[in-house]
């Protein structure tokens, strides 16, 4: 099976999964204790007629199963239904509020790839040395610590004592920079960096920690392959060995983290979103479920899955394009 | 039997230094090889074959070092030792640097082929490619050229399609096939030694046939010289010129091959060869040798062979005995490390027989009793 066919298989795999997590968070928003047109109507005086009327206009008053069916048959139309609370279109909510998180997200991932792949590998080389026990320790620190707490302290060290970087909010890039009173493109790019720094380091070093510790392990056991001693007994200069043939192998299980550790990552950006005052998904999120906004509620969780299905897909297919081995998906 | 050998050994040992103790894996082998000679190193897993063979390209992975010995190949030193001024052993000067070994020595000067094809190869990358890369390498040719070498190598160890096989990665071959590609790695590298390290051990008998066969027609058109490292003596037989035997990290035995094999004359080597399948035998014939190797970190007293010696009388406890010559064949000695052959007398004939069930000391920790 080419690449191409092995592409479509798999989105074609990730439907039913997608219909299965659209049925249980239907069911589950549903079942959320709570009335919403209770909440929406709060401390208005209403008649028990009034609120009937207000469940037929939303369909609240029709089985869970035709409501179901209806929400799925707008979704393949792009139409998410109505926020209640917002009386706005759940796709423009989302629509706005989506950009910061991926900004946050991928960014956060990229500072993690590129710091935890080299220190990864110094460390497997320098077994046992200083250097390797002291990024043990960080490595350590980086897994157990919970992200909010790192964005607090770095909020506290950055930006409340030294005052080197800002505390809160984001610089859209894809915002003019007039819309910020930026000179250019160059100081516009200056202050997204300044204002993403420390969201994205807070964020992403659970990501880094995870990252290392694996590169290093996957490192270390690639160096003592068989494949390694080959290559030393023809005269391959050490630091090709490294960076070509023990790297190239050690890096198929990175891969695999990287798609699995999304749905963490996804989870911290909430928190991230909070601690940095970012308006994002997370915090929509969290104020759909505060409000019970159903609608609302189930478009965000799709867009998260949806999000989280593409990365394990496009990672299972960054894996079989450097791994020879995998023979497109005849084997499952 | 030119005056300067190719490659020799003299007194070789290495040492692996791990927590429970010192394991002196090779300990003080002596042997030449001579240009054009297949030379093997036979011994049960765990006589320290395979780490001779690495020490010679000073490959020894750590914790394992070598301590002491001479390696000289065509005139240059590999690895010696010389007393310092303050007493200490330190590397001799004329001893090639780690990256004289490297360039100069490893791929272009000595290859090796390795035991295990499935895993030797890396699975990554192409065929092809890793075998253009050790040519370019080691060779002085150009990316182009080191192509056009490699796929006439692959066809010249008998890969069908060399062309389109080229492309492929190593999963898409069999053990056979891979065994092929490690060993036109070698020959490719146009080198005037070979280690084969029991190239033939991970394939099934045909296949092992084969690959024999073809190394021995490859060996006679290029004229290679081979330390040929293996367990079994059938491929001894079939393919060496000279044979030494090892023993817990000593040759016990050396000799040109059918001397060996007609005038055995240390009794571990004539276990070996009768625990080894012969046409003229019937498996019910066959005799394994009696227990297991013991371990080298605390090898037996005197003889290391003793606990498993049908021979071995009180003598073989206290008595460690030299590989000194015992006769000659073709122009070379026949050595063996046995004190029934000890010029010196120290009293075999007089010592009284040791017991068949083999004792159990406090020097010989893991004496193999499981034998019947
Ligand atoms: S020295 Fe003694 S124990 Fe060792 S091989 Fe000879 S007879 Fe056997």
């Amino acid at each position: 099976m080419g690449l191409l066919r092995y592409t479509t298989y798999r989105f074609i795999q990730a439907i039913p999964v997608l219909i299965g997590i659209s049925i249980l968070t239907f069911i589950l928003a549903n079942l959320t204790p709570g009335d919403p047109v209770r909440l929406m109507t709060q401390g208005q005086e209403v008649t028990p007629e009034q609120i009937e009327r207000i469940e037929a206009q939303y369909g609240l008053d029709r089985p869970l199963h035709e409501r179901y069916l209806d929400y799925m048959a707008g979704l393949v139309q792009g139409d998410m239904g109505h926020s209640f609370h917002r009386n706005r279109p759940v796709t423009d909510l989302i629509a706005s509020r989506i950009g910061p998180t991926l900004l946050l997200v991928l960014s956060a991932y990229a500072f993690a790839l590129v710091t935890s792949i080299p220190l990864g590998i110094i460390a497997a080389k320098r077994r046992n040395d200083p250097f390797d026990h002291v990024s043990r320790i960080v490595a350590l620190f980086g897994v157990s610590t919970p992200s909010f707490w790192i964005g607090i302290m770095l909020i506290l060290i950055f930006a409340v004592q030294l005052g080197w970087l800002p505390s809160a909010g984001l610089v859209y890039p894809w915002w003019s920079p007039e819309t910020y009173g930026h000179s250019g493109y160059f100081e516009h790019l200056i202050e997204t960096m300044r204002y993403l720094l420390l969201p994205m380091i807070a964020l992403g070093t659970l990501q880094m920690a995870t990252l290392m510790r694996v590169e290093r392990t996957q490192m270390i056991e690639s160096l003592q392959g068989e494949y390694v001693k080959l290559a030393r007994a023809y005269g391959v200069p050490e630091r090709t060995i490294l960076r070509k043939h023990a790297f190239q192998v050690a890096q198929l299980p990175i891969i695999t983290i990287v798609g699995l550790n999304l749905s963490t990552a996804l989870g911290g950006a909430v928190l991230i979103e909070f601690v940095f005052n970012i308006n994002g998904l997370g915090r929509l999120f969290y104020e759909a479920i505060i409000q019970l906004d159903y609608q609302l509620i189930m478009g965000i969780t799709m867009i998260i899955a949806t999000m989280f299905v593409i990365g394990v897909i496009i990672t299972d297919i960054a894996y079989a394009y450097i791994d020879p081995r995998v023979t497109y998906g005849e084997s499952e | 039997m030119s005056s300067e050998p190719l490659l020799r050994v003299e007194n070789l040992k290495t040492q692996f230094f791990t927590d429970a103790g010192t394991v002196r894996a090779v300990d003080g082998i002596s042997f030449e090889v001579h240009e054009g000679e297949i030379v093997g190193l036979v011994g049960e897993s765990g006589a320290g074959k395979s780490v001779a063979s690495m020490s010679l390209l000073r490959l020894v992975e750590s914790p394992g070092e070598i301590v002491g010995g001479e390696i000289t190949y065509r005139g240059e030193t590999l690895f010696g030792l010389e007393e310092g001024p303050d007493g200490e052993l330190r590397e001799r000067d004329d001893m090639l640097s780690n990256e004289e070994m490297r360039t100069r020595i490893r791929g272009n000067e000595i290859a090796v082929i390795f035991q295990d094809p499935m895993e030797t190869l890396n699975p990554v990358f192409t065929v092809g490619g890793q075998l253009r890369e050790f040519i370019e390498l080691n060779r002085d040719l150009s990316g182009k050229e080191a192509r056009k070498e490699a796929i006439e190598m692959l066809r010249e160890v008998g890969i069908p399609d060399p062309e389109e096989r080229y492309e492929e990665y190593p999963h898409q071959f069999s053990g056979g096939m891979r065994q092929r590609v490690l060993i036109a790695m070698a020959l490719a590298c146009e080198p005037n030694l070979i280690i084969a390290d029991e190239p033939t051990t991970a394939l099934d008998v045909t296949v092992e046939g084969q690959i024999i066969d073809l190394v021995d027609e490859l060996q006679e058109k290029y004229d290679t010289s081979f330390v040929w490292v293996t367990h079994d003596m059938g491929v001894v037989a079939e393919i060496c010129d000279r044979v030494n035997v090892m023993y817990l990290g000593e040759i016990i035995e050396q000799a040109p091959v059918d001397e060996l094999f007609h005038d055995t004359k240390h009794p571990y080597t004539e276990a070996l060869l009768n625990s080894m399948p012969r046409p003229d035998r019937t498996v019910g014939e066959l005799e394994p040798i009696e227990g297991v190797m013991p371990e080298a970190i605390s090898p037996p007293s005197g003889c290391r062979f003793h606990p498993r010696c049908p021979d071995a009388r009180e003598v073989c406890q206290r008595v460690h005995p030299e590989n000194k010559e015992v006769a000659r064949a073709d122009g070379y000695p026949h050595n063996a490390a046995c004190v029934k052959h000890d010029v010196f007398d120290v009293g075999y004939d007089e010592s009284v027989p040791l017991d068949k069930e083999p004792q159990m000391t406090a020097s010989t920790p893991s004496a193999g009793d499981d034998g019947e």
